[in-house]
């Protein structure tokens, strides 16, 4: 067992955890925090995107060594009143919501580095982000309308 | 049934020298780094449960550094760092190329070049560039230091030239000169996120549009990356004509040995391998002007 102390959505935490836990082990079944999805635990769908040191990464794919000392933001670290969020619920961009938080995520440290994005540049960003419900139209819809363009 | 990590200890050395150390102690050890297909396969049992040593921390190995017509690519370098750097996107454009496909932006995040030379996939992306611009991969230990060349350092699926207390610290590339271009290329299933069925990548070193050395990569079509030196050989000497990359690109097929997975055929593979070798070179050709 191990203890790790990192800065959660702003706000420094310790938890305790065999040092192999993912991250997203330890915000669901540690800290449960559900927010975060898990999709496929494999690095395929995107769901449990969270931001570690401001990046997009997979929580499963990220165990607490490479967490300690370090950042994280997840989708309980995003203001519902976020533009991004906003966006997202008016453009009908969420339909069963378990891939939500993950592009929310994707889509929010996409516009932190670049504000004005074109279509083909939201895509990208969300490349790794799988819906299989909105054919991705609204999503992107979504991200533009936040970014003002 | 996954496999459950929660038994798995995982040593962070503070240093390299710590991670040598630990290294030469503990032969029943694997190396962390980026974690995107080392955990996968842990929690999938295709590799046996082990400790790790976690040296995804360790700044001294992530740099990118050109000099002497050398780019050095520190192994705990990232997609991402490879996919924005001003030197790699200058001098092995076609390795900035691969860093981009190589998966989606929270891959590219995580996933180091040490990492995949290791891993050794032979669908690794990272590689086709690495086999034609001539790498040398640099392997540390308490013993010392040595250089190992690509083609050398696979010797067969998943069969690799290191020794167990060695660490993968850099790896080394020649920087293209001017009047060399070349691309990578890839073909997946999908286009955000996808292992390769095939890729490859393509470097032609041109007087004009006379061919005066041609180096060619193609990955995923035999159990470690291979050259192409039969269509390399068509190419040299010759002005990029249709006639000249359609024969080129058919020679490819003597340097490959395909298998049917599940990601394709190995018929579909021999044509994807021509056909993208084809379409590279004509890419090429236009881009300098010969067609």
């Amino acid at each position: 067992m191990g203890e790790f102390r990192f800065l959660l959505n702003g706000k420094v935490v310790t938890v305790k955890a065999p040092p192999c836990y993912t991250l997203l082990e330890v915000l669901r079944y540690v800290l449960r925090m559900t927010g975060t999805k898990e999709g496929c635990a494999r690095g395929d769908c995107g769901e449990c995107t969270v931001l570690l040191d401001g990046e997009p990464v997979h929580a499963c794919l990220t165990v607490m060594t490479q967490v300690e000392g370090r950042s994280v933001t997840t989708i309980e670290g995003i203001d519902p009143q976020h533009p991004l969020v906003r966006a997202f619920v008016e453009a009908g961009a969420v339909q069963c919501g378990h891939c939500t938080p993950g592009l929310i995520i994707s889509s929010y440290a996409l516009l932190s580095r670049n504000p004005s994005p074109t279509e083909e540049e939201v895509r990208e960003a969300i490349r790794g982000n799988l819906c299989r419900c909105t054919g991705y139209s609204k999503i992107v819809r979504a991200v533009l309308s936040a970014a003002g363009v | 049934m996954e496999v459950p990590l929660h038994d798995v200890d995982v040593l962070v050395p503070k240093n390299l020298t710590e991670a040598l150390r630990i290294l030469s102690e503990r032969r029943d050890i694997r190396v962390l780094a980026g974690g995107t297909d080392l955990l996968v396969q842990l929690r999938s049992g295709a590799v046996s449960k082990s400790d790790l040593i976690d040296i995804s921390r360790l700044q001294e190995l992530r740099y990118i550094r050109h000099s002497d017509g050398y780019i050095a690519i520190g192994a705990l370098t990232t997609y991402s760092d490879i996919a924005g750097s001003d030197i790699v996107r200058r001098y092995a454009p076609l390795l900035a190329e691969a860093a981009e496909t190589v998966g989606s932006v929270q891959i590219m995040n995580k996933g180091t070049i040490g990492g995949n030379v290791i891993n050794a996939s032979p669908a690794a992306d990272s590689l086709p560039p690495l086999y034609v611009l001539d790498a040398k991969l640099k392997l540390v230990s308490v013993d010392g230091t040595r250089a190992v060349g690509i083609s050398d350092f696979y010797r067969g699926y998943k069969k690799l030239e290191i020794r167990p207390n060695e660490l993968l610290a850099e790896v080394r590339l020649r920087a293209m000169g001017a009047g060399e271009v070349g691309h990578f290329f890839k073909h997946g299933l999908r286009q955000g996120d996808a292992i390769s069925v095939v890729n490859g990548a393509v470097v032609l070193d041109l007087d004009g549009d006379k061919v005066v050395n041609a180096a060619i990569a193609l990955g995923a079509v035999a159990p470690t990356v291979v050259r192409a030196p039969e269509a390399e050989r068509v190419l040299k000497g010759k002005r990029l004509s249709e006639d000249v990359m359609w024969e080129a690109s058919r020679e490819v097929l003597k340097s490959i040995s395909p298998i049917d997975d599940v990601r394709g055929s190995a018929a579909y593979r021999r044509e994807l391998s021509v056909n993208y070798l084809y379409m590279t070179l004509w890419r090429l050709a236009r881009e300098v002007g010969a067609l």
